[in-house]
């Protein structure tokens, strides 16, 4: 006993102050597009090698007097293996090391490279959050276990989500949200309905991962596991396959409407 | 690896496999069909790694089940029949697996066009009949799909008697998402990440199997240095994995500082795997002919002393979990499986091991060197404990001999032709963290992949919690699932 809490309190406090810093350099994270034009269909090498289709070069665009072939990136069906930024020659599509990730609503996942300044507008609530201070959980997978390892993480000492007030509790019946990973596959249809059922107003539904998103790499399998889109209400989405343990944290958070920004991440020390 | 197809007809099949088993030790590794029209065999020597195919062809949809002399196909056979609607005469508990209640009865994804007409008319069996346990005092918990903490969804029934659990069946299938179908589909580049999306826990296993199955068909060796990354690779993730593994029982029996740590050393089996292939959970790094990116000389050395304090730490947690009296009487005697049943119904990985079966496949690869599997023969929670304790160590000593052989530099990546050759089967076989990995793949005419088989460890072990927790506490169950630590993705696929 007296050892093992001199080797607790030698390891010290192992949480990290700054939960939404920048990912490593050497992780992958998740593409975005930068202001530099894209070569269009003189290259679309992105296109080809997507593993699942989220990169679109639409037909070259007038843009005054330059022509400037726009980009698709739809954050929600990638799965961030990376091969788009690793083989983009004019670096139009880079690596975004923010962890903050998350989206309050579909579209906003597509990246298009002919508006990259379009600054993300919060959908205001008449109403006052409900979560502001705390919010309870309930996990729901239906996928390959990653993206549950990554909410597992998410509460383990490191990235520690319980000091902002999010727990995980073992029943929908007394969660405030659905935290639903993967991508539904036909057999889990009916469970995923009657748990949402089972939850009190007010409720939220938060998408965690690509495969929650829109199927990722399932999608279109006979199977119909698309995301969960279709079944549920979404309120968050959070991309990534799987999405980083801080992303996940974020988009909770955004939906508590607490989110720092980058700036004032400090603050939240 | 190689293997050379044999022909075997429909009435030698069982009587020869039988016998092979039986007089031979060999383990069935896979069975199952291409397009419903014939059945394959897969038997794997446990002693010396080799691979034996047995091509059946079918004349109708019914064959004599395997199941009845030789257990361990008991739920293979299953498979088969929900996947291509071949029926095991004989087989004693005929259930769907895989396609549920949502699915149309006559719905055979894997099935070819042409034998559609004679598969037997399938009668809806309506709601799925659990195995009633009679008896005065007799009840049932059920439990799952969703369960109460964050794992994959899940169906057990609990047969229980006052606080022993008489019965257990599991009902899994949840996450089918016709991964296997989907590789038939995909460009077999592509395919990569499929696989990888089967079961994300074993990403760089699933990767690796995926990539020397398609190798094997091009009968190409990869550069020495290739094989040594991805082993690497596959060492982090089984580290990693353990260790949760071993969190999850620690948390289970309230030894909460212990459990704490390991999920915090856990931590850095995730930054080692960040900082090899940029993702925690090591996807998109292995692919067919090597590994998409050579990590820097300053890489490796972050990575080494990443192993060293690891290293450091494993050793005072793992002493401290395995020395505590606490411990020793937690789990000592619960969730036992005996060595004959666990040859059997052919356990693999760490549940077979701590049974005392001497089967890795890591003994038989050629990047691992000397290599010798720990095992256990008490065969409960604590010889599981035991076993993986011993691993983690093993695994680490791994790392430090493979950086030590990549200080020599080489090429990681050899380029693989465009097509992939016409009628030509592809297999391997991989140690995942759980056990034996195996994928097997056939193309057509055209070169275009027409079947991919996937064998996760967990078809085989499923059945051994089933068996482990008769006759224990209700309570007692959570430490038997998380000693062994199943996969129902990569079980469902």
């Amino acid at each position: 006993m007296i050892r093992l809490l001199t080797y607790l309190i030698r390891n010290g406090i192992v949480t990290r102050a700054d939960s939404f810093a920048e990912l490593p350099e050497t992780s992958n994270g998740m593409p975005k597009l930068s202001d530099n034009p894209c070569l269009g269909d003189a290259c679309r090498v992105c296109e080809q090698v997507c593993p699942t289709e989220a990169i679109r070069i639409e037909p070259t665009v007038a843009e005054g007097a330059t022509l400037s072939p726009c980009v698709t990136l739809d954050r929600g069906a990638c799965i961030n293996c990376s091969l788009c930024v690793d083989l983009c020659s004019t670096h139009t599509i880079v690596t975004d090391r923010d962890p903050r990730t998350a989206s309050k609503n579909r579209e906003e996942l597509v990246l298009r490279s002919s508006e990259i300044s379009k600054a993300s507008k919060e959908s205001s609530r008449l109403v006052q959050n409900p979560f502001k201070k705390s919010i309870a959980c309930r996990v729901v997978s239906t996928g390959c276990s990653a993206c549950d390892q990554e909410i597992a993480a998410a509460s383990n000492p490191i990235f520690d989500m319980e000091r902002f007030g999010i727990h995980v509790v073992a029943s929908p019946r007394f969660a405030d949200v659905l935290l639903v990973t993967g991508p539904v596959p036909k057999s889990m249809h009916e469970a995923l309905k009657r748990c949402y059922g089972a939850m009190s107003e007010p409720k939220r539904v938060i998408a965690v991962g690509t495969c929650a998103c829109t199927g990722g790499v399932h999608r279109g399998s006979y199977s119909e596991s698309n995301g969960i889109g279709d079944l549920l209400p979404v309120d968050v989405y959070i991309p990534g396959c799987p999405p980083h343990p801080a992303s996940i944290i974020a988009g909770i958070m955004l939906l508590m409407d607490r989110l720092p920004g980058l700036h004032d991440k400090k603050k939240d020390k | 690896m190689k293997v050379e197809v044999q022909n075997l007809s429909l009435q030698e099949r069982e009587p020869q496999i039988h016998e092979l088993v039986r007089s031979e030790g060999m383990r069935v590794g896979i069975t199952s069909s291409i397009d419903g029209g014939q059945l394959i065999t897969l038997l794997i020597d446990p002693t010396s790694g080799r691979a034996y195919l047995f091509d059946t062809p079918l004349e109708a949809a019914n064959y004599p089940c395997l199941t009845r002399r030789i257990p361990a196909c008991h739920w293979q056979e299953r498979i088969l029949w929900n996947m291509f609607g071949l029926v095991p005469d004989g087989h004693p508990r005929l259930k769907k697996v895989l396609l549920h209640e949502s699915y149309d009865a006559d719905f055979f994804p894997l099935l070819s066009e042409r034998y559609l007409s004679r598969t037997p008319l399938q009668e809806h069996q309506g709601q799925y009949q659990f195995l009633e346990v009679k008896g005065e005092g007799v009840y049932e918990i059920p439990v799952g799909p969703i369960h109460a903490g964050i794992i994959e969804p899940g169906h057990f029934r609990f047969s229980c008697f006052g606080e022993l659990i008489l019965n257990l069946e599991i009902r899994l299938g949840y996450v089918h998402r016709g991964i296997e179908k989907k590789l038939t589909q995909v460009d077999w580049r592509k395919g990569r990440f499929v696989a990888e999306a089967a079961a994300s826990d074993s990403a760089a296993a699933y990767a690796l199997a995926y990539s020397e199955c398609i190798e094997s068909m091009f009968s190409i060796e990869l550069p020495y240095r290739a094989k040594l990354l991805r082993t690497l690779a596959l060492e982090i993730e089984r580290i990693g994995m353990h260790l949760a593994d071993l969190a999850g029982i620690a948390g289970d029996i309230g030894f909460i500082g212990v459990a704490s740590s390991f999920q915090r050393i856990r931590g850095l089996t995730f930054s080692m795997a960040e900082l090899l292939s940029g993702q925690r959970f090591l996807r998109a790094f292995i692919c067919p002919g090597g590994v998409v990116r050579e990590p820097t000389k300053l890489t490796l050395n972050q990575i080494s002393s990443c192993a060293e304090n690891l290293s450091n730490q494993c050793k005072v947690l793992l002493e401290m979990l395995l020395e505590s009296q606490g411990v020793d009487d937690r789990l000592r005697g619960i969730g036992r499986v005996n060595l004959s049943l666990a040859s059997d119904f052919g356990l693999v990985g760490i549940a077979g091991r701590a049974s005392g079966l001497k089967y890795d496949v890591r003994q038989f690869r050629s990047e691992y060197e000397t290599f010798t599997p720990a095992f256990h023969k008490l065969g409960d929670v604590l010889a599981r404990v035991a076993v993986r304790a011993e691993e983690i160590k093993m695994s680490i000593e791994i790392i430090r001999s493979v950086l030590a052989r990549l200080e020599i530099p080489g090429s990681s990546y050899q380029p693989l032709p465009d097509r992939l050759p016409s009628n030509s089967v592809g297999l391997s076989i991989v140690e995942a963290h759980r056990g034996e990995l195996i994928h097997l793949a056939f193309t057509d005419e055209q070169g275009c992949i027409s079947r991919y088989c996937i064998k996760d460890p967990s078809v085989n072990n499923w059945t051994a919690l089933a068996m482990a927790v008769r006759n224990n506490l209700v309570a007692d169950f959570p430490l038997c699932n998380k000693s062994f630590s199943l996969a129902y993705s990569g079980h469902d696929l």
